[in-house]
């Protein structure tokens, strides 16, 4: 089944970027793109994607603030956390928001792909030992 | 014959970006991609592209620097800078440097086609907000001339300049000494040459040096507003 995916960043450069790793994969379709959150949330409604490749650091509307409006408006919808940020803290805010994935850019070639197959099945990654609770008790980890 | 391109950017995704814009263009192809300057230096020597596209903070060595030493090896080298900032210093210095063109990293997808067709033609590019700051620079460098102030921007050498930056990046002498093939004495003489050049005092001092002159760049923290970098 096609896996149709929504490719969100304020870098046209980045965005093509991602979406010739996500193009190699036969049955993943990039149905839109957007470049900041406010758009991201509009073309969800409008695409229904089963998965959005979400930034975090964006114009008018950040990665954060468009997941968790994503997550409540279209529940079904996955979303992976594609950032330069490698920090815990980002981690536990992004689970927080209702991410199912987490990517740091800097490793996106090797993850994008197994990361993507993961949250259109619901699936975590990159997040899979973060969570609230954790981070607090040991008073965050970066 | 196609164009061929050597494309150096140390984060794949946007070298991937690059990549697949370029190769779109009918007539050009990617002959190279490198990682880091000092592999972008190397490749460009074995491939001899036609034109190289140089992100500019980039570790081990810069694309400054990067450029610096292909200029030096050959002194019509096509070099095409992408840059995150637009600091008055850094259009600058990759002038200086021997860059031909110079495009904002954040409107790369826009322009860096129309760069590679202006080197292509044996032009130089530079976007609209460069021209800006190039013309700028060049007015206030006219009227400084004409204060009788001359700009005391401390110089180093194309060796101090890769020592300063891989030890920004928090390595020992012993590793600067490794990475560019030196003895350990000779490392630690650039490193005392580099901090009595620039009135530096402490790793600390050199580090700040460092990340204000853009010779390493540093990851910013998300904001609700835009972040300038690019990946």
């Amino acid at each position: 089944m096609t896996v149709r995916i929504l490719v969100v960043d304020d870098h046209p450069v980045v965005r093509r970027g991602v979406k010739s790793l996500l193009d190699k994969h036969p049955d993943w379709e990039v149905v839109d793109e957007a470049v900041d959150g406010l758009e991201a949330v509009d073309k969800v409604e409008r695409t229904n994607p089963d998965v959005v490749v979400l930034d975090l650091s964006m114009p008018r509307m950040g990665g954060l603030e468009a997941c968790r409006l994503i997550r409540k408006k279209a529940p079904q919808c996955a979303v992976l956390i594609v950032t330069q940020h490698n920090s815990t803290q980002m981690m536990r805010e992004a689970l927080s928001a209702g991410a199912t994935g987490y990517v740091v850019k800097s490793n996106i070639a090797r993850d994008l792909v197994e990361a993507v197959e993961a949250t259109s099945q619901h699936r975590p990654f990159g997040l899979e030992d973060v969570t609230p609770e954790s981070a607090d008790h040991h008073g965050g980890l970066d | 014959m196609k164009l061929r391109i050597l494309v150096a950017d140390d984060h794949e995704v946007v070298r991937r970006g690059l990549c697949t814009l370029l190769q779109a263009h009918e007539g050009w192809e990617i002959c190279g991609e490198a990682v880091d300057g000092r592999e972008a230096v190397e490749k460009a020597k074995e491939l001899k592209p036609d034109i190289v596209v140089l992100d500019i903070g980039m570790p081990n060595l810069n694309g400054l620097a990067a450029t610096r030493q292909l200029v030096q090896h050959d002194a019509n080298c096509k070099i095409i800078v992408l840059t995150i900032t637009d600091a008055d210093q850094v259009i600058r210095e990759a002038l200086d440097a021997g860059a031909r063109g110079l495009v904002l990293k954040t409107d790369a997808a826009r322009d860096l086609v129309s760069a590679v067709e202006a080197l292509q033609r044996n032009r130089m590019f530079f976007t609209p907000r460069v021209n800006e700051m190039v013309l700028a620079g060049f007015l206030e460098k006219g009227h400084a001339a004409t204060r009788g102030e001359t700009p005391s921007l401390p110089k180093l050498t194309a060796r101090e300049q890769e020592v300063i930056q891989l030890l920004a990046e928090g390595k020992s002498s012993k590793e600067v000494a490794c990475a560019l093939n030196l003895s350990t004495k000779t490392a630690e003489t650039h490193r005392s040459n580099i901090m009595r050049k620039l009135g530096l005092h402490s790793i600390r001092d050199l580090v700040v040096y460092a990340i204000q002159n853009n010779i390493i760049q540093v990851q910013t923290s998300p904001t609700s507003s835009a972040d300038t970098s690019v990946a």
